[in-house]
Protein backbone atom coordinates (compact mmCIF):
# COMPACT_ATOMS: atom_id res chain seq x y z
CA UNK A 1 0.00 0.00 0.00
CA UNK A 2 1.27 3.63 -1.07
CA UNK A 3 1.59 6.35 1.99
CA UNK A 4 0.55 9.70 1.79
CA UNK A 5 3.92 10.94 1.06
CA UNK A 6 4.59 8.24 -1.54
CA UNK A 7 1.19 9.15 -3.31
CA UNK A 8 1.89 13.34 -3.41
CA UNK A 9 4.30 14.30 -5.52
CA UNK A 10 6.86 16.89 -4.96
CA UNK A 11 6.01 20.51 -4.84
CA UNK A 12 7.08 22.92 -7.95
CA UNK A 13 6.63 26.48 -7.04
CA UNK A 14 7.09 27.38 -10.52
CA UNK A 15 4.99 25.01 -12.40
CA UNK A 16 1.27 26.51 -13.19
CA UNK A 17 -0.81 24.37 -14.67
CA UNK A 18 -2.55 25.05 -17.57
CA UNK A 19 -6.59 23.77 -18.96
CA UNK A 20 -4.56 21.05 -20.80
CA UNK A 21 -3.29 19.76 -17.29
CA UNK A 22 -6.48 18.97 -15.77
CA UNK A 23 -7.80 16.31 -17.38
CA UNK A 24 -4.14 14.63 -15.70
CA UNK A 25 -4.91 15.59 -12.04
CA UNK A 26 -8.63 14.47 -12.89
CA UNK A 27 -7.18 10.96 -14.09
CA UNK A 28 -4.33 11.04 -10.98
CA UNK A 29 -6.95 11.91 -8.42
CA UNK A 30 -9.77 11.25 -9.00
CA UNK A 31 -10.60 7.55 -7.08
CA UNK A 32 -9.12 9.75 -3.91
CA UNK A 33 -11.60 12.34 -4.35
CA UNK A 34 -14.11 9.46 -4.93
CA UNK A 35 -13.38 7.36 -2.38
CA UNK A 36 -13.41 9.88 0.21
CA UNK A 37 -17.16 10.93 -0.62
CA UNK A 38 -18.29 7.61 -0.71
CA UNK A 39 -16.68 6.00 2.13
CA UNK A 40 -18.14 9.05 4.18
CA UNK A 41 -21.63 9.25 2.18
CA UNK A 42 -21.97 5.24 1.59
CA UNK A 43 -23.93 6.40 -1.39
CA UNK A 44 -21.65 5.68 -5.02
CA UNK A 45 -24.16 8.65 -7.23
CA UNK A 46 -24.17 11.55 -4.70
CA UNK A 47 -20.05 10.44 -4.10
CA UNK A 48 -19.65 10.83 -8.15
CA UNK A 49 -21.98 14.08 -8.34
CA UNK A 50 -20.28 15.51 -5.26
CA UNK A 51 -16.69 14.85 -6.92
CA UNK A 52 -17.68 16.49 -10.14
CA UNK A 53 -18.05 19.27 -8.23
CA UNK A 54 -14.98 19.43 -6.04
CA UNK A 55 -13.59 18.71 -10.08
CA UNK A 56 -15.40 21.98 -11.49
CA UNK A 57 -14.55 23.86 -8.62
CA UNK A 58 -10.60 22.86 -8.74
CA UNK A 59 -10.66 24.02 -13.10
CA UNK A 60 -12.12 26.98 -11.25
CA UNK A 61 -9.25 27.58 -9.54
CA UNK A 62 -6.39 25.80 -11.43
CA UNK A 63 -4.61 29.01 -11.95
CA UNK A 64 -4.22 29.76 -7.72
CA UNK A 65 -2.60 26.31 -7.26
CA UNK A 66 1.01 25.93 -7.39
CA UNK A 67 2.07 22.39 -7.28
CA UNK A 68 0.39 19.09 -7.71
CA UNK A 69 1.33 18.53 -3.63
CA UNK A 70 -0.95 21.89 -3.31
CA UNK A 71 -3.26 20.42 -5.42
CA UNK A 72 -3.60 16.99 -3.36
CA UNK A 73 -3.88 19.00 -0.50
CA UNK A 74 -6.47 21.19 -1.83
CA UNK A 75 -8.78 18.37 -3.28
CA UNK A 76 -8.93 17.13 0.15
CA UNK A 77 -9.32 19.46 1.96
CA UNK A 78 -12.65 20.68 0.00
CA UNK A 79 -13.67 17.04 -0.54
CA UNK A 80 -13.78 16.79 2.89
CA UNK A 81 -15.68 20.01 4.12
CA UNK A 82 -18.37 19.37 1.42
CA UNK A 83 -18.77 16.11 3.00
CA UNK A 84 -19.23 17.54 6.20
CA UNK A 85 -21.91 20.10 4.92
CA UNK A 86 -23.09 17.51 2.98
CA UNK A 87 -23.99 15.34 6.22
CA UNK A 88 -24.80 18.09 7.99
CA UNK A 89 -27.61 18.79 5.49
CA UNK A 90 -29.30 16.06 4.88
CA UNK A 91 -28.96 14.73 8.28
CA UNK A 92 -27.29 11.78 6.85
CA UNK A 93 -25.88 9.42 9.80
CA UNK A 94 -27.23 6.12 9.40
CA UNK A 95 -28.23 4.33 11.86
CA UNK A 96 -26.19 1.02 12.04
CA UNK A 97 -27.58 -2.43 13.36
CA UNK A 98 -25.33 -4.82 14.64
CA UNK A 99 -28.01 -7.13 14.48
CA UNK A 100 -28.85 -6.77 10.80
CA UNK A 101 -24.73 -7.65 9.65
CA UNK A 102 -24.49 -11.40 8.14
CA UNK A 103 -22.89 -13.52 10.26
CA UNK A 104 -18.93 -14.06 9.07
CA UNK A 105 -18.70 -17.62 7.28
CA UNK A 106 -15.90 -19.73 8.05
CA UNK A 107 -13.64 -19.52 5.26
CA UNK A 108 -11.26 -16.49 5.91
CA UNK A 109 -11.77 -14.31 2.76
CA UNK A 110 -15.64 -13.86 3.07
CA UNK A 111 -14.80 -13.49 6.86
CA UNK A 112 -12.49 -10.16 5.64
CA UNK A 113 -14.95 -9.28 3.08
CA UNK A 114 -17.73 -9.48 5.51
CA UNK A 115 -15.56 -7.54 8.35
CA UNK A 116 -14.77 -4.75 6.08
CA UNK A 117 -18.50 -3.94 5.12
CA UNK A 118 -18.96 -3.80 8.80
CA UNK A 119 -16.29 -1.42 9.65
CA UNK A 120 -18.13 0.66 6.53
CA UNK A 121 -21.10 0.34 8.13
CA UNK A 122 -19.57 1.18 11.73
CA UNK A 123 -17.57 4.11 10.24
CA UNK A 124 -20.76 5.89 8.24
CA UNK A 125 -22.32 5.78 12.04
CA UNK A 126 -19.83 8.01 13.11
CA UNK A 127 -20.15 11.76 13.69
CA UNK A 128 -19.26 13.97 10.74
CA UNK A 129 -15.84 14.77 11.94
CA UNK A 130 -14.74 11.75 13.34
CA UNK A 131 -15.75 9.76 10.31
CA UNK A 132 -13.61 12.07 7.92
CA UNK A 133 -10.39 12.13 10.38
CA UNK A 134 -10.95 8.41 10.34
CA UNK A 135 -11.03 8.12 6.31
CA UNK A 136 -8.25 10.51 6.00
CA UNK A 137 -6.37 8.02 8.38
CA UNK A 138 -6.89 5.16 6.86
CA UNK A 139 -7.93 5.81 3.61
CA UNK A 140 -5.15 8.41 2.82
CA UNK A 141 -2.60 7.43 5.30
CA UNK A 142 -2.79 10.78 6.63
CA UNK A 143 -0.28 11.40 9.69
CA UNK A 144 -2.63 13.23 12.45
CA UNK A 145 -0.62 16.15 12.27
CA UNK A 146 -1.87 16.49 8.40
CA UNK A 147 -5.51 15.57 9.41
CA UNK A 148 -5.42 18.90 11.47
CA UNK A 149 -4.22 20.84 8.94
CA UNK A 150 -6.77 19.71 6.10
CA UNK A 151 -9.47 19.87 8.50
CA UNK A 152 -8.72 22.98 10.25
CA UNK A 153 -8.48 21.37 13.81
CA UNK A 154 -6.32 21.12 16.86
CA UNK A 155 -3.73 18.44 16.56
CA UNK A 156 -5.24 17.15 20.19
CA UNK A 157 -8.49 17.34 18.89
CA UNK A 158 -7.44 15.36 15.81
CA UNK A 159 -5.63 12.86 18.20
CA UNK A 160 -8.70 12.42 20.41
CA UNK A 161 -10.82 12.13 18.07
CA UNK A 162 -9.10 9.03 16.37
CA UNK A 163 -8.66 7.21 19.71
CA UNK A 164 -12.04 7.52 20.95
CA UNK A 165 -13.48 6.55 17.54
CA UNK A 166 -11.18 3.52 17.17
CA UNK A 167 -11.91 2.43 20.97
CA UNK A 168 -15.56 2.80 19.70
CA UNK A 169 -15.13 0.26 16.38
CA UNK A 170 -13.18 -1.93 19.02
CA UNK A 171 -16.02 -2.20 21.21
CA UNK A 172 -18.49 -3.00 19.12
CA UNK A 173 -16.42 -5.55 16.61
CA UNK A 174 -15.69 -6.70 19.46
CA UNK A 175 -19.52 -7.03 20.92
CA UNK A 176 -20.44 -8.36 17.72
CA UNK A 177 -17.97 -11.15 17.45
CA UNK A 178 -19.65 -11.69 20.98
CA UNK A 179 -22.58 -12.34 19.57
CA UNK A 180 -21.92 -14.19 16.63
CA UNK A 181 -19.60 -16.96 18.95
CA UNK B 1 -0.28 -1.34 14.54
CA UNK B 2 -2.95 -3.51 15.73
CA UNK B 3 -5.51 -5.52 13.96
CA UNK B 4 -8.62 -3.48 13.87
CA UNK B 5 -6.11 -0.40 12.23
CA UNK B 6 -4.76 -3.16 9.27
CA UNK B 7 -8.88 -3.96 8.79
CA UNK B 8 -9.64 -0.26 8.52
CA UNK B 9 -6.94 0.46 5.68
CA UNK B 10 -8.85 -2.72 3.93
CA UNK B 11 -12.04 -1.97 4.49
CA UNK B 12 -11.55 2.01 3.78
CA UNK B 13 -9.17 1.20 0.54
CA UNK B 14 -9.51 3.86 -2.44
CA UNK B 15 -12.48 2.53 -4.57
CA UNK B 16 -12.78 4.15 -8.42
CA UNK B 17 -15.70 5.93 -9.66
CA UNK B 18 -17.96 4.56 -13.01
CA UNK B 19 -15.81 4.37 -15.99
CA UNK B 20 -17.57 7.28 -17.30
CA UNK B 21 -16.97 10.07 -14.51
CA UNK B 22 -13.74 11.20 -16.29
CA UNK B 23 -15.61 12.29 -19.41
CA UNK B 24 -18.95 13.18 -17.24
CA UNK B 25 -16.60 16.16 -16.00
CA UNK B 26 -14.32 16.34 -18.84
CA UNK B 27 -18.10 17.27 -20.44
CA UNK B 28 -19.10 19.46 -17.11
CA UNK B 29 -15.88 21.74 -17.58
CA UNK B 30 -16.59 22.15 -21.68
CA UNK B 31 -20.07 23.04 -20.91
CA UNK B 32 -18.91 25.68 -18.28
CA UNK B 33 -15.95 27.00 -20.35
CA UNK B 34 -18.87 27.44 -23.56
CA UNK B 35 -20.96 28.86 -21.30
CA UNK B 36 -18.53 31.73 -19.68
CA UNK B 37 -17.32 32.23 -23.47
CA UNK B 38 -20.77 32.82 -24.77
CA UNK B 39 -21.18 35.52 -21.27
CA UNK B 40 -18.33 37.32 -22.28
CA UNK B 41 -18.88 37.31 -26.20
CA UNK B 42 -22.34 38.76 -25.17
CA UNK B 43 -20.93 41.41 -23.27
CA UNK B 44 -17.87 42.09 -25.92
CA UNK B 45 -20.80 42.52 -28.21
CA UNK B 46 -22.51 45.17 -25.64
CA UNK B 47 -19.75 47.12 -24.97
CA UNK B 48 -20.01 48.32 -28.96
CA UNK B 49 -23.44 50.30 -28.15
CA UNK B 50 -22.81 51.67 -24.54
CA UNK B 51 -19.29 52.88 -26.63
CA UNK B 52 -21.09 54.91 -29.20
CA UNK B 53 -24.08 56.24 -26.96
CA UNK B 54 -21.04 57.34 -24.69
CA UNK B 55 -19.52 59.13 -27.55
CA UNK B 56 -23.21 60.53 -28.59
CA UNK B 57 -23.68 61.75 -25.27
CA UNK B 58 -19.78 63.47 -25.63
CA UNK B 59 -20.90 64.92 -28.91
CA UNK B 60 -23.77 66.42 -27.51
CA UNK B 61 -22.73 67.68 -24.11
CA UNK B 62 -20.17 69.83 -25.85
CA UNK B 63 -22.82 71.08 -28.28
CA UNK B 64 -24.73 72.24 -25.38
CA UNK B 65 -21.81 73.66 -23.74
CA UNK B 66 -20.79 75.87 -27.32
CA UNK B 67 -23.79 77.00 -27.45
CA UNK B 68 -24.07 78.02 -23.68
CA UNK B 69 -20.70 79.92 -24.62
CA UNK B 70 -21.55 81.68 -27.70
CA UNK B 71 -24.94 82.63 -25.74
CA UNK B 72 -23.00 84.19 -22.87
CA UNK B 73 -20.30 85.97 -25.35
CA UNK B 74 -23.41 87.70 -26.87
CA UNK B 75 -24.87 89.05 -24.11
CA UNK B 76 -21.54 90.69 -22.63
CA UNK B 77 -21.23 92.09 -26.28
CA UNK B 78 -24.39 93.41 -25.99
CA UNK B 79 -23.58 95.07 -22.64
CA UNK B 80 -20.48 96.44 -23.80
CA UNK B 81 -22.19 98.57 -26.53
CA UNK B 82 -24.50 99.55 -24.37
CA UNK B 83 -22.03 101.04 -21.99
CA UNK B 84 -20.08 102.39 -24.47
CA UNK B 85 -23.20 104.32 -26.15
CA UNK B 86 -24.09 105.51 -22.39
CA UNK B 87 -20.27 106.55 -22.16
CA UNK B 88 -20.62 108.49 -25.16
CA UNK B 89 -23.42 110.45 -24.67
CA UNK B 90 -21.68 111.24 -21.52
CA UNK B 91 -19.01 112.49 -23.10
CA UNK B 92 -20.59 114.63 -25.36
CA UNK B 93 -22.49 116.27 -22.79
CA UNK B 94 -19.31 117.42 -21.14
CA UNK B 95 -18.17 118.49 -24.67
CA UNK B 96 -20.86 120.82 -24.83
CA UNK B 97 -20.79 122.08 -21.88
CA UNK B 98 -17.10 122.85 -22.29
CA UNK B 99 -18.11 124.08 -25.26
CA UNK B 100 -20.80 126.89 -24.28
CA UNK B 101 -18.77 127.55 -21.33
CA UNK B 102 -15.51 128.67 -23.80
CA UNK B 103 -17.71 130.50 -26.00
CA UNK B 104 -18.86 132.76 -22.88
CA UNK B 105 -15.72 133.53 -22.29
Amino acid sequence: MKTAAQRTEQPKPDEKHSTRDFAELLRANQSMVFSIAFHSLRDRAVAEELAQEVFLELYRRLNELESEAHVTYWLRKVTTNRCIDYIRKRKLRMAVSLDSAPEPSSTDDHEDVLMSRKLRALISGLPEKARMIIILRYQEELMPEEIAKVMDMPLGTVKSHLHRSLALLRDKIDRSMGEVR
Amino acid sequence: MDDLEQQLRRALARKDPSPWFEAKVLAAVAAQQTARRTWWERLRWATVPVAAALVLAAVVWQHRRADAERAAGLEAKARLQLALKVTRVKLEKIQHKVQTATNEL
